[in-house]
């Protein structure tokens, strides 16, 4: 036994801290909290079962939630994906300034959300260039800025996102381009193969996992959408806008309705986590856990 | 014909890339303005006087100085923190035989996986009922082992040879100086990757920074950043001086880095 009180425990000590204090408590007493009650005005909370979660069904502000984030998550991945791909295809080419393109299609995907949703609200408002632009292309603008109408601002706000984010799941795409064996171009055009054949037969096939990857890790991180609801138009016009993520934030730090707000988390938790199990199940723990 | 292509696909890419930058140029540029402007022809653009004065002000008018402070001084220590804890947790996954060790690694890759939003209400009053709301402490304790930092430590010194550490062990050094006299220096790609991991995570951070304070004080640059904002007009030029100097460290981290950056970003991903 004197072994457990060796070295080791001190040097795992770190993370079994944070993992109990920071991860497995605030998990467990969230669940906890979403099966009362608990406001800020009651703060010796009861029991109140499921009744958190049927409220939430019935909850119009949750359900617009709920659908403005599963339209921004299929009406943004498809994009991503496509445009990531194809430019992920080009940039693959032995083309003059290789890095130097892949750096730049990255480089929006690692500056601060805050950053670059404050950008976005000034292009897009009524004298922004975005609005600029279109009035000279003779397209109609919403007359108080794209972020002002209900029918333009979470089409807006997935434009930015498919924006902000291609260029990460380029990078992706081009890590599983390079582990293609190159042999079997070669043996293909031994054989005449064209150029479609070629993608058709061997580069698409050796995408698929990775596409399926791509498409899970945008999914889970589009579910939790936050920043730029906040920064851009926190959750309006007429809540066109609004975010599950954003509903927590307002419902359990705003109106201080933390049981509600936890319930409300744990749903967008439960969804979150069939992706992830999916992702886990398709590609496992990753290698370390395996073996 | 083949040269045509080439020459076409290349112009094509600079005309992709330059919208990709479009947004970022568009800020470092304007915050050269002296003003807001409303943009009634093309002409407008390049018609702008270009002034500094903007720096000069978010320093002057605003704390900027003091968020700043709070951002680097927050990062610094939480990546520091990150290097010291993720190599002894990784060294002991990746060396050390204990009870629970397999499920207690796949608890590092499934809090990888939990969505951080479900610490939103939670975390919010664990921190109250510690009493750090509104402290450094806040804003550095919960991020100071990163199961991402644990991951690659360990997936690192896993492969190294061991003959140097048992010839060392050998020689009577306990395991604290084995791991930083022996294993660490031989760690360094994978130190730089944990390090500008961390660092750039918590430079970018908003959601918690700004649910764990309340003060003006205590605002980092990005939760600083998103609160500039009245509801009224908007100083866009001012705006923009403070948010390109909130990008500026990013900018200069990925011209040296870029290499690190996108391993740490891939193993998130696929980790291997």
């Amino acid at each position: 036994m004197r072994k457990i009180f060796s070295p080791t425990l001190l040097f795992l000590s770190p993370w079994l801290m944070t993992l109990i204090l920071f991860w497995l408590f605030p998990l467990i007493y969230s669940l906890y909290l979403s099966f009362t009650d608990y406001t800020v005005l009651n703060p010796y909370p009861n029991f109140i079962g499921v009744q958190n979660y049927l409220n939430l069904f019935s909850d119009p502000d949750f359900l617009t939630a709920l659908k403005n984030t599963s339209l921004f998550v299929a009406g943004t991945i498809p994009f991503t994906t496509i445009i990531a791909l194809f430019l992920a295809l080009i940039v693959n080419q032995k083309i003059p300034l290789k890095d130097f393109f892949r750096a730049g299609f990255f480089l929006p995907s690692i500056t601060s959300m805050v950053v670059i949703a404050l950008i976005f609200t000034n292009l897009y408002s009524k004298d922004g260039y975005l609005t600029f632009l279109c009035h000279l292309l003779g397209i109609p603008t919403p007359e108080k800025g794209f972020l002002f109408s209900t029918s333009t601002a979470l089409p807006s706000i997935m434009l930015m996102d498919v924006w902000v984010s291609f260029g990460y799941y380029l990078i992706l795409y081009l890590a599983a381009l390079q582990a293609i064996p190159q042999e079997l171009y070669e043996a293909a055009e031994i054989s005449g193969a064209s150029f479609w054949q070629k993608f058709r037969y061997i580069t698409l096939p050796y995408l698929r996992p990775m596409t399926l990857l791509i498409v899970l890790l945008n999914t889970i991180r589009s579910f939790q959408i936050f920043i730029e609801i906040f920064v851009m138009t926190k959750g309006g016009p007429l809540n066109s806008t609004l975010t599950v993520v954003y509903s927590v934030y307002e419902n359990g730090l705003v109106r201080f309705q933390m049981g509600y707000a936890s319930a409300m988390a744990y749903v967008l938790f439960f969804i979150i986590m069939i992706f992830s199990l999916l992702q886990m199940k398709v590609f496992g723990l990753g290698k370390g856990v395996e073996e | 014909m083949r040269k045509i292509g080439r020459i076409a696909l290349f112009v094509f890419l600079i005309l992709v890339l330059l919208g990709t930058l479009f947004p970022l140029i568009w800020m470092f540029y304007s915050s050269l303005f002296s003003h807001t402007i409303s943009l009634a022809s093309l002409a407008d653009i390049f018609k702008q006087k270009l002034t500094l004065k903007n720096y000069a002000e978010v320093f002057s008018q605003i704390p900027f100085g003091k968020f700043l402070f709070n951002s680097v001084f927050v990062a610094v220590v939480v990546t520091l923190g990150n290097l010291f804890f993720c190599s002894l947790v990784g060294y002991a996954f990746a060396r050390k035989r204990f009870p629970c060790k397999k499920s207690l690694f796949v608890s590092v890759v499934l809090v990888l996986m939990i969505p951080v939003h479900i610490l939103i209400i939670p975390l919010f009053i664990l921190i109250k009922f510690f009493g750090w709301y509104d402290t450094y402490l806040a804003l550095i304790a919960p991020w100071l082992v990163s199961p991402l930092g644990i991951f690659l430590m360990r997936q690192y010194i896993e492969v190294l040879p061991k003959d140097l550490e048992e010839a060392a062990r050998i020689d009577g050094a306990g395991e604290f100086k084995i791991l930083f006299r022996v294993v660490l220096p031989l760690c360094k790609p994978a130190l730089a990757v944990v390090a500008i991991q961390v660092f750039l995570a918590n430079w970018n951070s908003f959601l918690f920074p700004f649910i764990l304070t309340s003060s003006e004080n205590m605002r980092t640059v990005p939760v600083a950043l998103a609160l500039f904002q009245g509801y009224q007009t908007i100083d866009w030029p001012r705006l923009f001086a403070a948010s390109g100097l909130a990008t500026l460290p990013v900018l200069i981290l990925f011209l040296f880095f870029q290499r690190q950056i996108v391993a740490g970003l891939t193993t998130g991903a696929l980790k291997q």
